[in-house]
């Protein structure tokens, strides 16, 4: 109840911010272009459409969810509405909990909307809207939960300039996870633990990315419904277990 | 009757940027009594905001533990009748100050429609003009952001209050209708803990005061022990006062000054004076006009005390 209080409140605060609508407005416009591309060349525009509309997705969600996650937590201490919010009955817990759900629910939208728009223009020039393309947006939505929490950790402890870097920099090494995985069996003793560590502790951005099996289907996943599934589960653990360190942290942080 | 708040030994250290220590409160020890109106005063960076904030959780202290309502410090059931004013009232600026309370409300989880009557009441007693209550607070003045500050910290009807600064930077009418509205808290059964540079309204309103300096508390008392004992002070009249026996007057009480109309005002501490100086009126045929005893004002003691600890 109170969580859901402080998640109401941070959504309303978080649509204020203007630099989350360009960011929206620019992923519209992105996908929005697909059908003009394709136009261009007829031979390749169903794939041009798909590629170039869930390209726009991540990247517009990528911007929206760091943008927005990164001062949650820190404006309430710079701003010190937190001194009137944690001298009521609020458990630190909650409010930590209550940032990530507003910051997750304003995410939620963005996709939301860039994911129906997108999908609309594919029912528009395919007449159909294929499961892939619906299962896209959805790993999409999940990295971006993902990329959240992880934010959201960074910034009980980190200033927004460090965070940014760090959860950018985070989310570009867990994108390139067949490079961190190649690294695993490397012959070099320290890269290889290194590899090690950061491929299995880093999130692993990458295995969202359906876009190319999607794209190009001669890469098809054996089961893509199960591979959806555990990549959902995937986001889900972690990003609790990201929550949990950030509750722990910033329980014991002054303010 | 128990005490509110009961402070043993709190203490907190900060690290400074430089590795530096600062020592923001130094082991302070400080009782509170149910239903009254504590001031809480020392000069800029004594360490006022830090106990409140230690009080609130909002700052762990080094060393020391409190109660709060007979609770320890941090008992999270004890915020349930607890308020908080900050020094400077910041809020979310998106929301208008019906909004703000209303989910302040939230916090407390007083449902509906009972939350909305307490946020009206609330705004109403701080007295926040109604067409502004559903107006973006962006657009509120100083005066109208502190009312509502003092109105969020109501919501809950708490029983303890920390409110830090309620009166900066207001005008003279708002300053002195917000001060009322503190003072009426007493009469609720409130307990108010109240930090201030405002001696004046500390003077009027708070019946105990502690003064504390560097983190450390230097005195805790009432208002009335704290400005009594004083000087006295002796007008009196008469033509021979001014000539012969101003030197005679000045040699028993020197604060003895000679003013218009042959009046001479001789202002002293020492009681056993007094006769020496009342008969040396009378041997030159001077009337007494008065004899009263000068109240130290908050002010004077604070100045005082401050003075002395830092020896000047
Ligand atoms: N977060 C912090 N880090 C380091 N030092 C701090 C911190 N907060 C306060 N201090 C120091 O602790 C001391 C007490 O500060 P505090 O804010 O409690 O004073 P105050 O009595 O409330 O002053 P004022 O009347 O100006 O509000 C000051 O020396 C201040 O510089
Ligand atoms: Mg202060």
């Amino acid at each position: 109840m109170i969580a859901l209080a402080i998640a109401q409140q941070t959504v309303r605060e978080a649509l204020r911010r203007r630099v989350m609508w360009i960011f929206l407005i620019c992923g519209l416009f992105l996908i929005s272009l697909g059908p003009v591309f394709g136009f261009l060349s007829p031979r390749d525009s169903q794939t041009v459409l798909r590629s170039l509309g869930l390209a726009a997705i991540l990247l517009a969600g990528l911007f929206i969810t760091i943008v927005t996650c990164i001062y949650l937590i820190p404006v309430e201490i710079e701003r010190r509405t937190i001194y009137t919010v944690l001298s009521k009955p609020v458990q630190r817990y909650q409010f930590v909990l209550g940032k990530f759900l507003g910051g997750f629910a304003t995410v939620f939208v963005n996709i939301a909307l860039m994911g129906i728009v997108f999908l609309f223009m594919i029912w528009i020039q395919e007449h159909k809207v294929p499961t892939e393309m619906f299962q896209g947006v959805i790993m999409t939505f999940f990295q971006m939960m993902l990329l959240a929490a992880l934010t959201i950790f960074f910034s009980t402890f980190a200033t927004p300039v460090v965070n940014f870097f760090l959860s950018f920099g985070i989310f570009l090494v867990g994108n390139l996870s067949t490079v961190t995985e190649s690294l695993t069996t490397n012959r070099n003793g320290v890269v290889r633990i290194v590899g090690n560590v950061v491929h299995y502790l880093l999130p692993n951005f990458g295995n969202f990315n359906i876009q190319n099996s999607i794209i190009h289907p001669t890469t098809e996943i054996a089961n893509q419904n199960v591979y959806v599934a555990q990549n959902v589960i995937y986001a889900v653990v972690y990003s609790a277990v990201l929550l949990i360190l950030a509750i722990l942290i910033f329980d014991r942080r002054e303010v | 009757m128990a005490a509110a708040i009961s402070i043993q030994g709190l203490t907190k250290k900060y690290v400074g940027l430089q590795r530096d220590e600062v020592v923001a409160v130094n082991n302070l020890n400080l009782d509170v009594q149910e239903g009254e109106i504590f001031g809480f005063l020392g000069r800029n960076g004594a360490g006022k905001t830090t106990t409140i904030k230690m009080l609130l959780g909002l700052v762990f202290p080094t060393a020391g533990d409190a109660t709060l309502l007979g609770k320890p410090m941090g008992d999270s059931s004890v915020k349930q009748e607890l308020a908080y004013l900050p020094e400077e009232t910041y809020f979310y600026d998106s929301m208008s100050g019906w909004d703000i309370l209303d989910f302040y409300g939230r916090l407390f989880k007083i449902p509906e429609p009972e939350r909305s009557r307490r946020v009206k009441i609330c705004l109403e007693k701080v007295r926040l003009q109604p067409e502004a209550w559903k107006r973006n607070i962006r657009g509120y003045s100083k005066g109208m952001r502190q009312r509502v500050g003092i109105a969020q910290a109501l919501i809950n009807d708490p029983k303890l209050l920390f409110l830090d600064e309620p009166t900066s930077g207001l005008d003279p009418i708002a300053h002195s209708e917000l001060r009322e509205i503190v003072a009426s808290l007493k009469d609720e059964g409130k307990t108010v803990f109240l930090s201030s540079h405002q001696l004046a309204d500390v003077e009027l309103i708070c019946s105990r005061v502690a003064i504390i300096h560097r983190g450390k508390l230097l005195t805790t008392g009432t208002i009335k022990d704290l400005t009594a004992g004083g000087r006295i002070e002796i007008v009196a009249e008469g033509t021979q006062l001014v000539n012969g026996t101003l030197a005679k007057l000045q040699a028993i009480i020197p604060d003895t000054h000679e003013e218009a109309n042959h009046i001479v005002r001789l202002i002293t501490e020492d009681n056993n004076r007094i006769s020496a100086a009342i008969d040396a009126i009378r041997a030159a045929s001077g009337n007494i006009i008065s004899i009263v005893p000068i109240k130290k004002s908050l002010e004077d003691v604070f100045v005082e005390t401050v003075r002395k600890e830092e020896g000047l």
